[in-house]
């Protein structure tokens, strides 16, 4: 399935819009001004998504991950490069020693991080294309980019399954650090979200 | 939610009835982590027996309380908004590094770092029926694993400081000095404000300041120097242990009494020590803190002890070049102190020659009157002397003969011991003709010389003198039952020929004293050349062998024949003169083997 271009444009700005919220609420948390680029926009078949990653990503990954259930129904991730994961902690917790490396404290701080992108997203979802979702806790998984997919995908029953793929930049404190927010739906789920968008197109239009 | 009296219960449900209560249950009493829940106005409906037992609030205080009312601070930190979040059907992850804690209860770890109890929470809508119908929250401690990881931070960091100051402390010339170096890095991470050094005199035992960081000048005047067992690291100086003053300024002991007026709250003096060698001592102070914690003692006491080992080091290096130079210095007197006496002894040995060559020479002149008058009374009055007269008059004319040649040839060899000699390309084929022609024709038929003989760096004279006596040895020595050969020939060698060369003993009275050659090539470049001379007489037993070279030494068995034995000491002496060396090899019985060796030219 291929999303076309007006498609992905809704599907961008929504995401822009849960980034938004996504943004206050990480600044207030950090103190420091955070800000959230989506430069890009992409849905793949589930099974494409594991190669594709692992041409841009090297070792293990720290992904925070939420199960969400409703009308629309998956499984919704914010999947970090290690290294990466270990700088955004050192960011956001500005008086964290250096020395320390990716301990308990750091995943916490990441899972609470992914969180609260996560919670904007999906709660766009809810807020503006009324698909009202619930969530179960957020976990943290740090594992290679095949076996965190492969777990994904045995949790979700829906027949062929589907993966929102965002490239997601956080800017903070003169750094950047770059990951993916991945959305995995069935393919059930994934229709009702596109007609609630083209809705929602309409619903602006208007 | 946890009901505040009996939920009616149906058949049906009544099993699993009975395992919720118990989930509740354990849930209420035994959980190891926090859990209350609240309804959708936030009040409090439930508050489990771990939240009760570290907040100091039984359940029974804070049931029916409204959550932002009761903790005010939670609005005023943004944390509210998670729980009105949560009864949107959000649940919220709160992180112990960035919130520290949700509820303020006291920290379970006696540590002055972190008064509060460090939590990770979690808030989540309550949901039955599908309906939310409240909230839930769970508290976990992490007091004990955040303090642990900042232990071991701590311990890492200082570990790294320790290596650092060891790498500093052993390339530093002046230990002490390098500890100045190093203190500024140390201060933030120990909490410690002050320092200052002392060093023992290696004479004295008085404390002396040395290094210092963070006092004031009035202070360091204070602390200048210290006799054993005074100041404030006397009692650590006096029993080679650290000492820690905690709290100063409610001590009262005079011995701080400078360091108190300066304002210091804690004091600690540790002994730079090695073995039994006091070094000195570092201490330590701060303006702020009163107490010093274990860990910064530690660090503290291995820090003191690289202290001692660079200390160490750097004495035992001291120690090491006045002993060289010491020893150099002594080499030096020395050295001068041979070639003093050994100046001496050159002269000495020339005075003694000198002598000697004066005696023999004047006494030719009574000898020859001896001789003379002693023929006269043979031969004009012999006559008239009975038998043993005239064999009396017989032996002393003998006597008085012997006597002339052992005169005469001492006077030889003082003669070759007190010439000049001058250095020059000799053909030694051509020596050997010359004393050929001089020689009686039997003689001339028993020397040989196979093969070309080379060219020696010689005096052509005294290598003649040295031919002529070693042939005549072997003349004299010949065997009686055989015919006398001699050989002559020779052989160069790059080096000088390694075995004993009898020439070269220093007792020899024959070759001591210094070569009077004027030949200035000193340790010659090139090659040298062994010329033997080869007899089958008698043989020389070997005891004989090293003092046959010696002046007026005879062969064991040669009492017989005649000669006074100059011949060979005249040979070493002048082989000795030229810079070159003799010596022999023999079997009893075959014959002997001389060996003469000059430089080759």
């Amino acid at each position: 399935m291929e999303l076309m271009s007006s498609q992905k444009d809704a599907l961008t700005e929504l995401i822009n819009i849960g980034y938004g919220r996504a943004a206050g609420a990480l600044s207030e948390l950090t103190g420091y001004r955070v800000s959230l680029e989506v430069p890009q926009v992409a849905i793949h078949e589930i099974e494409k998504i594991s190669p594709l990653l692992q041409e841009v990503v090297s070792g293990e990954v720290a992904a925070v991950n939420q199960v969400f259930n409703g009308p629309i129904s998956g499984n919704a991730l914010l999947m970090l490069e290690q290294d990466a994961a270990l700088v955004l902690s050192r960011l956001f917790d500005h008086e964290r020693a250096p020395t320390r490396g990716f301990d308990a404290s750091a995943r916490e701080v990441v899972t609470e991080i992914g969180n609260i992108l996560l919670n904007a997203c999906l709660g766009v979802f809810g807020n503006l294309l009324h698909i009202q979702v619930s969530f179960a806790v957020p976990r943290l998984h740090v594992e290679t980019v095949d076996h965190l997919m492969h777990s994904i995908t045995r949790d979700t029953q829906e027949g062929v399954s589907y993966g929102l793929m965002i490239q997601t930049r956080f800017n903070l404190r003169a750094s950047d650090v770059s990951g993916y927010l991945i959305i995995v739906l069935g393919i059930t789920s994934l229709d009702r979200l596109m007609r609630e968008l083209d809705h929602w197109e309409n619903r602006q239009i208007k | 939610m946890i009901p505040d009296r009996p939920v009616p219960q149906t058949d049906a449900a009544d099993n699993a009835f009975s395992a919720h209560d118990a989930v509740l249950g354990w849930v209420k009493d035994i959980a190891p982590y926090g859990i209350f829940t609240t309804d959708t106005s936030f009040r409090i409906q439930s508050w489990n027996q771990w939240l009760a037992t570290r907040s100091g609030m039984p359940a029974s205080d804070i049931i029916g309380r409204v959550l932002p009312e009761h903790f005010p601070e939670l609005v005023d930190r943004g944390i509210h908004r998670r729980y009105q979040n949560a009864l949107r059907g959000e649940i919220s992850v709160l992180s112990a590094a960035l919130h520290r804690y949700l509820l303020p209860f006291p920290s379970p770890v006696a540590d002055l770092h972190s008064p509060h109890m460090l939590q990770t929470v979690r808030i989540a809508p309550l949901v039955m029926n599908h309906q939310i119908i409240g909230t839930i929250t769970i508290v976990e401690d992490v007091t004990e694993r955040e303090t642990q990881a900042l232990i071991l931070q701590r311990q890492q960091q200082h570990e790294h400081m320790l290596s650092r100051a060891l790498s500093v402390l052993l390339r530093a010339n002046d230990p002490m000095h390098g500890i100045a170096e190093l203190f500024p890095s140390f201060v933030p991470a120990l909490g410690i404000d002050a320092f200052f050094t002392h060093i023992t005199k290696a004479d004295e035992r008085t404390l002396h300041l040395s290094a210092s960081g963070g006092i004031l000048a009035r202070l360091k005047d204070d602390l200048a120097t210290f006799a054993p067992g005074e100041g404030p690291c006397g009692v650590s100086c006096l029993n080679s242990e650290p000492v820690i003053v905690p709290d100063l300024q409610a001590t009262t002991d005079p011995r701080y009494r400078e360091l108190r007026s300066n304002g210091m709250r804690l004091f600690a003096c540790f002994p730079v020590v090695i073995g039994d060698y006091l070094h000195g001592t570092l201490s330590v102070g701060s303006y702020n803190e009163i107490s010093l914690a274990e860990d910064e003692a530690k660090f503290l006491s291995t820090l003191t002890q690289y202290l001692a080992l660079a200390m160490e080091r750097v004495r035992r290096e001291t120690q090491l070049i006045a002993a060289r130079t010491t020893l150099q210095e002594h080499a030096g007197n020395l050295e001068q102190k041979v070639r003093e006496r050994t100046a001496l002894l050159h002269d000495t040995i020339a005075q003694l020659e000198s002598f000697s060559y004066t005696v023999a020479h004047d006494l030719r002149a009574p000898i020859r009157a001896l001789q003379g008058y002693s023929e006269v009374l043979g031969e004009e009055f012999g006559h008239l002397l009975p038998a043993e007269g005239k064999l009396t008059v017989s032996r002393l004319a003998r006597a008085s003969k012997r006597l002339d040649v052992l005169t005469r040839d001492l006077l030889r060899f003082s003669k070759v011991a007190r010439a000049d000699v001058e250095l020059a390309p000799v053909d030694v084929a051509d020596v050997i003709e010359e004393l050929k022609s001089e020689a009686p024709q039997t003689l001339q038929n028993a020397i040989s010389v196979p093969a070309s003989l080379g060219f020696a760096q010689a005096q052509r004279t005294l290598l003649q003198q040295c031919l002529a006596n070693l042939i005549e040895n072997a003349v004299k020595f010949a065997h009686p039952q055989r015919p006398l050969r001699i050989t002559i020939r020779s052989e160069q060698a790059a080096e000088r020929t390694k075995g004993v060369a009898t020439s070269s003993l220093a007792f020899n009275p024959a070759t001591f004293g210094s070569p009077k050659s004027t030949d200035t090539s000193a340790a010659p470049q090139g090659s040298w050349l062994r010329i033997w001379v080869e007899d089958n007489g008698i043989g020389i037993p070997d005891r004989s062998r090293s003092k046959i070279f010696g002046i007026f030494e005879r062969s064991a068995g040669s009492e017989n024949i005649e000669g006074t034995g100059i011949g060979l000491a005249i040979v070493a002496r002048a082989m000795h003169q030229m810079g070159g060396f003799c010596g022999v090899e023999s079997i009893v019985g075959q014959g002997s083997r001389f060996w003469l060796e000059l430089p080759a030219a």
